[in-house]
């Protein structure tokens, strides 16, 4: 289970941040921000060795990470971005991502 | 890493120098004291040998020194322990230099592009360099290594002494004294027999030279030339060469090693040597160091700014600090020539070259010499017992030496030692390749015999070495660093060599470009012990990663938080701003809002206690207008700082909360209207509560035109403005507005609170700024001051978060009111960019004084039977101190209400008991129905706009002066609620003011509700012209009036009286009531109907305007009241030919009563219902129909052609009038003749004022079949078709025979009458009215 779940857009801006221990919020902004640099290390990677190939899941930044997980979050992502009255860059505002979100999260009390 | 001034190898040789001691009489501290310098420091600048020096090393290969430095040390005595961390003392000075080197205002600074970043950071950290060159010079000397023990001891006294030659035996006995006594533990020496030098220091201003020689040459005769050395100096005399500029070498050295020297001699002995320390510091340096606030750091916590300022004024004491400290000492070297200069660099020279560096020669030789000999024993010795005890034992020399944690500990003069000495000199004398072989064989013995420190220590030193040996013949053992780290820090816990072991990795990993692994190693050593070096080091790790290949900007952002946090910690708070405001560049304006509200709030809080509050003001500022997300208690928390700031800082701060709506500004112009005054009712006028309204809006610039129009003979100025009281953003404000002097304004400001706290305003002002401009009008004489003011737009109040503890905080703020225009929209540049249009909104024109009229209503009613008239007094009252002139109003129904003048109607309300409008003339009754006759002039008619002069005394009203008019009013005509709108116009009695008029709105609601339906309907008269009573015309007409109670109060209205009916019209005139009924009295309950007829007749032509009245009741009423005026129609049109011919234009008005009762009291109320019958035949009402719904109607897109004109039947049939004239009865015998001839006279008369041509035809419709059975004993005889012609309003009679058959009863209607106007080309012809029956009974005789 997650703690935190982001979706940044391509230009570094969030466009979904939700974390569980709404104590810890800031920390958690930080520490996402800060592996930003490390995807973007592994995009670079991917674009080098596999040219066309789109593999779109990077790997884990920590071990303990569920690929499931991604596959079930990207697949939410897309429809949001299928939605005809989404405008791509604004922050997510979807109630059936954040249920999916929500349900990949830790779940407290 | 950020870059370093020095390079790699330069720094890595600098960190390991060969040390020399230096012991001073008391007389050469005195002479070198004069310079104000002791004798370490006055070398010092000098340590440095810039020519080559050679060395033979064992082999007797020569070894190139290059550019060698020593470092002389006073011997500064302590006999504590070496411990593994620095002392306080050391700490605090570390402090203190990272906290005085600070980056430049305006220092050249890199931008890094990585990415979308654009970074602007400086590449360098001085602090950190010199961070680190103090943190190596003051590593404690410690067992394992020799690097930093005393090589050789400076000896040095003067000659000014009386016997030198004693002084330098006594300095040489203490010197022993403080090597072997063994009472001290420091200082720590290299080699037991360590080289001594001699110096004799002559002073040239005051000693003798040639004694100074003598002695000289007695010390070469006692140590050898080698080992001594004459130095003259302070040659220069103070009074002759004042003004010479000698450079001052020192003074980069000094100001850091005069805190060194100061923490230094902190552990004072009882040596009388070691008395320099002179206290320069006052106490505040140390109290302000002593004091860190650690506890400050944690952002969240509500640690106040008041105790943080507290602290920060101690800082500021302490930053100046260093300052005072370097301008006490600022004259270094007063008494030293540039030859002196030279005299001290020679001398370094030859001490370096001939004493020290034959020394270490001779020791690195005899140290070979002693491990060679060993070697073939100890190793075999070594390896044997390992095999015998199985390895892993402790050899028996160190059972009794104690043990630590870092494995076993080595007496100093261990034979294992021995080779790490020879290391250690020869990595002094850069003999970096058996330096290397030498540490790596010491490590390998430490390793085996367990001894942790020891071995790290080689670690550390074979990579160094092999780092820096030149030609790299194998590559830089990275992980023989990291286990020396890792061994420092673990096993040893000794954090200090850690460290110093960290920072020469991670140089040499930089230099490597290693930088990933640099960061991770200074990452690693960043710890909870010490947060200065955890911050310098994890901004350096920062540093890392933005140099890296592919700049990994987050992590250097991050990283930069981290340090900047610890930076706070250590109570760096200008680096730790520093390191967040280069952070904020990653995290501005890219979503990050709870991060970039952190390092908001933490840039404002340290920009605070660095007194900047401009940057305070601004970071605090964005945490606050930001959308926040933040919580309420966060939230809270900022608002508290923020203001706090303010409140301490900036005297009228632009406060950015409430935000201010600004284009929401309403700007009033006036005084707030009282509404009600008593009974009298104020005109309402424009108020703040009033929504502006676009339409409303058009509708009074409207009415103001027409009334500007009145005033000014029917133009409309070309400069007219209307006039806006409210200014809103709908308003036009591209003008600048006219106010007048002594008035008010009052401006509307719309606040809204970003923030989930409530925030209290208090003590709201508003700021203005008025500027006088004289601008006076020279056509005229008198001097008039146009005052030319505005507002600075600014609204001044007291800020309070709305806290219920008890520090409640007040900030007063100001906030600009900045108003923009619309945006532009006309041009392409407007288009394509941004650009908005002025507002002058807040800047209105002060004019002179103009007069101020109000206007209040007695006895206004606000409900009214339609029709109902009502007598209602209006007061103009002029309140202010100027004459007014040129009163008029213009409304929306200008039927609504007229004036009563006042010779007519009683002044005041109170005088007038009775309140009809109509007044009673007392005529004597008169049996039958009797018409009178007004003329009524015809200007009363033409009043032709809405616009009305209102007749007041004198046409001025003086200032302070009121009056009151009689106000008529009539109720609607439409039930409903109606807003009826009065706009009054008046100007000042001087003209050419700026103002050219003033207006007063006023805005009333109606309700009328139902009284009374007139419905009229006239038709032709069918009696022959001859007939009518009337002599001349065309005949009259028969008016019928239904008149029907449609009030649906019950409960009000009890029953309405017609007392009168008038009609007005120019063509006509009301003849007589031909009611058949007989009550006089025409009372109407509800529902109830009543019809009236009556009889017009036309007027004579230019007989003006005939104003009849018919009693229906005995007594008789004369009223006025308005109509339409005249119309002339002059048309050649067939259709207004034949409209003309119907034409009645008769207006009918009814007047009534209506006894109401109201609170058990019967009130009588009367009025008039006016009903206009234009023509005849058709009917009028004095209700307008309803609306019918708007059908749904199909879309059409052609165009449609105009409906082709064709003459309506129904109007076609009007144009001819017939009349039969025939003997009622008629008896004739049928017995004697079968035929019974009766003479019809048909008498045609032609309504319409053309030539009509008619035919007429007598046949039966054959067509009809129950025509036949009606009419077939009736025919007529002779001619039966007839073609005439008729001209304009002739009569013409034909005499015609109708043949019965038999007895009976006739319809002698038969004859159909067709016509149509000459000239018209198709034949339209039309039947003329054939509807009423003609009745004939023929008797049989």
């Amino acid at each position: 289970m997650a703690v935190c779940i982001a979706v940044i857009a391509k230009e570094n801006y969030p466009l979904y941040i939700r974390s569980v221990p709404t104590q810890n919020e800031l920390k958690f902004h930080y520490t996402v921000h800060t592996s930003l640099d490390v995807v973007e290390e592994k995009i670079s990677a991917v674009g080098k060795s596999l040219g066309d190939q789109r593999e779109l899941y990077l790997g884990l930044l920590y071990p303990t990470e569920d690929y499931k997980m991604f596959r079930k979050l990207h697949n939410s992502f897309t429809d949001v971005m299928c939605n005809p009255f989404h405008n791509p860059g604004d922050p997510i505002q979807s109630k059936a991502f954040d249920g999916i979100v929500s349900g990949m999260m830790v779940q407290t009390g | 890493m950020a870059q370093c001034v020095q390079s790699v190898q330069e720094f890595v040789q600098d960190s390991f120098v060969p040390m020399v001691a230096v012991l001073c009489s008391e007389e050469a501290e005195r002479v070198t004291r004069k310079n104000n310098l002791n004798f370490a420091e006055l070398l010092r600048p000098f340590c440095r040998l810039t020519s080559e020096g050679h060395i033979r090393d064992p082999n007797n290969q020569v070894q190139v020194v290059k550019n060698l430095r020593i470092c002389v040390n006073n011997v500064v005595i302590s006999p504590n322990t070496v411990s593994a961390a620095l002392s306080p003392s050391q700490c605090r000075l570390l402090n203190e230099v990272v906290l005085s080197c600070q980056p430049q205002e305006g220092a050249v600074t890199n931008v890094i592009t990585a990415g979308d970043y654009d970074l602007n950071f400086s590449a360098t950290t001085p602090w950190f360099e010199t961070y680190r060159e103090n943190f190596l010079q003051s590593m404690p000397a410690s067992d394992h290594e020799f690097l930093n023990h005393y090589l050789a001891c400076l000896l040095v006294v003067s000659s000014t002494e009386t016997v030198p030659v004693e002084h330098f035996l006594k300095l040489s006995q203490e010197q022993h004294r403080i090597q072997h006594s063994g009472e001290y533990t420091n200082p720590k020496w290299f080699i037991p027999n360590t080289l001594k030098y001699y110096v004799l220091l002559h002073d040239m201003s005051e000693g003798d030279e040639q004694r100074a020689d003598a002695v000289y040459e007695d010390m070469k005769q006692r140590y050898g030339s080698q080992g001594c050395y004459l130095l003259k100096m302070n040659s220069r005399t103070f009074s002759a060469e004042e003004d010479e500029q000698i450079p001052d070498p020192w003074s980069q050295y000094l100001q850091r090693s005069n805190l060194h020297n100061q923490v230094s001699t902190v552990p004072k002995t009882s040596s009388t040597l070691t008395k320099f320390g002179h206290c320069f510091l006052p106490d505040g340096v140390s109290n302000s160091l002593e004091n860190h606030p650690l506890q400050l750091e944690t952002a969240s916590s509500s640690g106040t700014l008041h105790t943080l300022s507290a602290v920060n004024a101690d800082l500021k004491k302490g930053a100046r600090d260093p300052e005072t400290l370097a301008g006490g000492a600022g004259s270094h070297g007063a008494c030293l020539t540039l030859n002196d200069h030279d005299h001290i660099r020679q001398f370094i020279q030859e001490f370096t070259f001939r004493g020290l560096l034959p020394h270490i020669e001779k020791n690195i030789r005899q140290l070979n010499d002693q491990l060679v000999s060993r070697k073939g024993l100890s190793r075999s010795l070594f390896t044997a017992t390992k095999k015998w005890f199985g390895g892993g034992k402790v050899p028996e020399k160190s059972i009794s030496e104690p043990k630590s944690t870092c494995g076993l500990l080595y007496p100093p003069e261990a034979p294992e030692l021995q080779i790490r000495k020879m290391a250690d000199l020869c990595f002094l004398v850069q003999h970096y390749e058996l330096a290397y072989s030498c540490y790596h064989t010491a490590k390998k013995d430490f390793l085996s015999d367990q001894a942790m420190l020891y071995a790290a220590g080689a670690l550390e030193m074979a990579a160094v070495s092999a780092f820096l040996q030149a030609g790299a013949p194998r590559p830089y053992p990275a992980h023989y660093m990291d286990t020396a780290i890792q061994t420092y820090r673990d096993v040893c816990k000794n954090m200090v060599l850690a460290e110093r072991c960290a920072l020469l990795s991670a140089e040499i990993l930089k230099s490597q470009g290693k930088y990933s692994e640099a960061a991770t190693l200074l990452i690693k050593m960043t710890s909870e012990d010490s947060d200065l070096r955890s911050a310098l080091l994890l901004e350096q790790a920062a540093h890392c990663f933005i140099n890296m290949r592919n700049p990994m900007v987050r992590k250097f952002a991050f990283h930069m938080i981290l340090a900047g946090h610890r930076f706070s910690k250590a109570g760096q708070r200008r680096h730790a701003l520093r390191c967040y405001c280069q952070a904020m560049q990653v995290y501005k304006e890219r979503g990050w809002s709870l991060a970039e509200d952190h390092i908001n709030f933490t840039i404002g809080r340290q920009s605070f206690t660095l007194r900047q509050p401009e940057n305070a003001v601004i970071a605090f500022r964005q945490i606050l207008t930001n959308d926040s997300r933040q919580t309420a208690t966060q939230q809270g928390a900022f608002l508290r700082e923020y203001l706090y700031v303010y409140k301490v800082t900036i005297s009228l701060p632009q406060l950015p909360l409430p935000y201010i709506h600004s284009s929401a500004t309403r700007v009033y112009f006036g005084h707030e209207r009282r509404l009600a005054q008593g009974e009298k009712q104020a005109a309402t006028h424009v108020s703040l509560d009033q929504e502006y309204d676009q339409d409303l809006a058009a509708m009074w610039c409207h009415l103001e035109e027409q009334l500007v129009a009145a005033a000014n003979r029917g133009i409309v100025p070309v400069n007219f403005q209307t006039t806006q009281c409210c200014l809103n953003s709908q308003t036009d404000n591209l003008r600048h507005p006219l106010a007048v002097v002594e008035e008010p304004i009052i401006v509307e400001v719309t606040f809204r609170n970003p923030l989930k706290v409530s925030l209290s305003l208090s003590n709201l002002s508003l700021v203005w700024r008025f500027t006088a401009d004289c601008a006076s009008p020279s056509k005229e004489k008198t001097t008039e001051e146009f005052c030319f003011a505005t507002l600075t737009h600014s609204v001044d109040f007291f800020l309070s978060t709305d806290q219920q503890t008890s520090d409640l905080m007040v900030v007063r703020g100001r906030q600009e009111l900045k108003i923009r225009g619309p945006r532009l929209n006309q041009t392409k540049e407007d288009k394509m960019s941004v650009r908005h249009g002025p507002d002058l909104r807040l800047d209105p024109i002060i004019t002179p004084p103009m007069p101020l009229m109000e206007v209040f209503f007695l006895q206004f009613p606000t409900a009214l039977l339609c029709g109902e008239i009502r007598k209602a007094y209006v007061e103009f009252c002029n309140v202010s101190s100027v004459a007014l002139c040129g009163l008029r109003v213009v409304s929306t129904h200008p039927d609504f209400f007229t004036f009563g003048s006042q010779a007519t109607t009683p002044l005041s309300p109170t005088s007038a008991e009775n309140c009809s409008a109509y007044k009673t003339l007392a005529t004597a009754p008169e049996p039958g129905l009797v018409a009178s006759e007004i003329l009524v002039s015809a200007e009363d008619f033409s009043q032709s706009s809405g616009v009305m002069e209102i007749p007041i005394d004198g046409c001025t009203l003086q200032p302070g002066e009121s009056t009151q008019l009689p106000l008529w009013l009539r109720g609607p005509d439409q039930e409903g609620v109606h807003e009826i709108n009065f706009l009054f116009y008046y100007e000042s009695t001087s003209k050419g003011n700026k103002i050219s008029h003033r207006v007063l709105r006023h805005t009333v609601f109606i309700c009328a509700s139902r009284s009374l339906s007139v419905q009229a309907s006239a038709c032709r008269s069918s009696v022959p012209l001859h007939h009518s009573l009337d002599d001349k015309g065309d005949g009259g007409a028969m008016v019928f009036i239904d008149v029907e109670n449609i009030n649906t109060s019950e409960a009000g209205v009890r029953e309405f009286h017609i007392v009168q009916v008038s009609s007005s019209s120019q063509h006509w005139r009301l003849h007589k009531c031909i009611n058949p009924a007989k009550d006089k009295d025409c009372k109407l309950i509800s529902r109830e109907r009543a019809k009236l007829c009556f009889r017009a007749t036309r007027c004579k032509p230019h007989q003006g305007i005939s104003h009849r009245k018919i009693d229906v009741a005995s007594s008789r009423t004369s009223s006025s009241s308005k109509k339409q005026g005249p119309t002339e129609n002059r048309a050649s049109a067939i259709a207004n030919i034949v409209k003309k011919c119907n034409e009645l234009d008769l207006n009918i008005i009814v007047i009534w009563k209506a006894y109401v009762v109201e609170d058990n009291k019967q009130l009588i109320l009367e009025g008039q219902l006016h009903v206009a019958l234009q023509t005849i035949g058709k009917e009028a009402s004095s209700l307008t129909p309803r609306e019918e719904t708007q059908e749904m109607v199909l879309l059409k897109f052609k165009s449609e052609f105009p409906p082709i004109v064709v003459l309506p039947p129904a109007e076609l049939s009007q144009l001819i009038k017939t009349n039969l004239h025939y003997p009622e009865t008629y008896t004739h015998p049928f017995v004697q003749d079968s035929l019974c001839v009766v003479p019809v006279t048909l008498t045609l008369s032609n309504c319409s004022l053309a030539q009509v041509d008619v035919i007429i035809d007598l046949r039966h419709k054959s067509t009809s079949p129950e025509s036949m059975e009606v009419h077939s004993s009736f025919t007529w005889v002779g001619q039966t078709q007839y073609k005439l012609q008729l001209k304009p309003q002739e009569v013409l009679c034909l005499t015609l025979r109708a043949c019965f058959l038999q007895a009976g009863v006739y319809n002698l209607n038969t004859p159909r009458v067709f016509a149509k106007p000459t000239g018209q080309g198709a034949m339209c012809e039309t039947s003329q009215q054939t509807s009423i029956p003609a009745l004939i009974i023929i008797n049989n005789a």
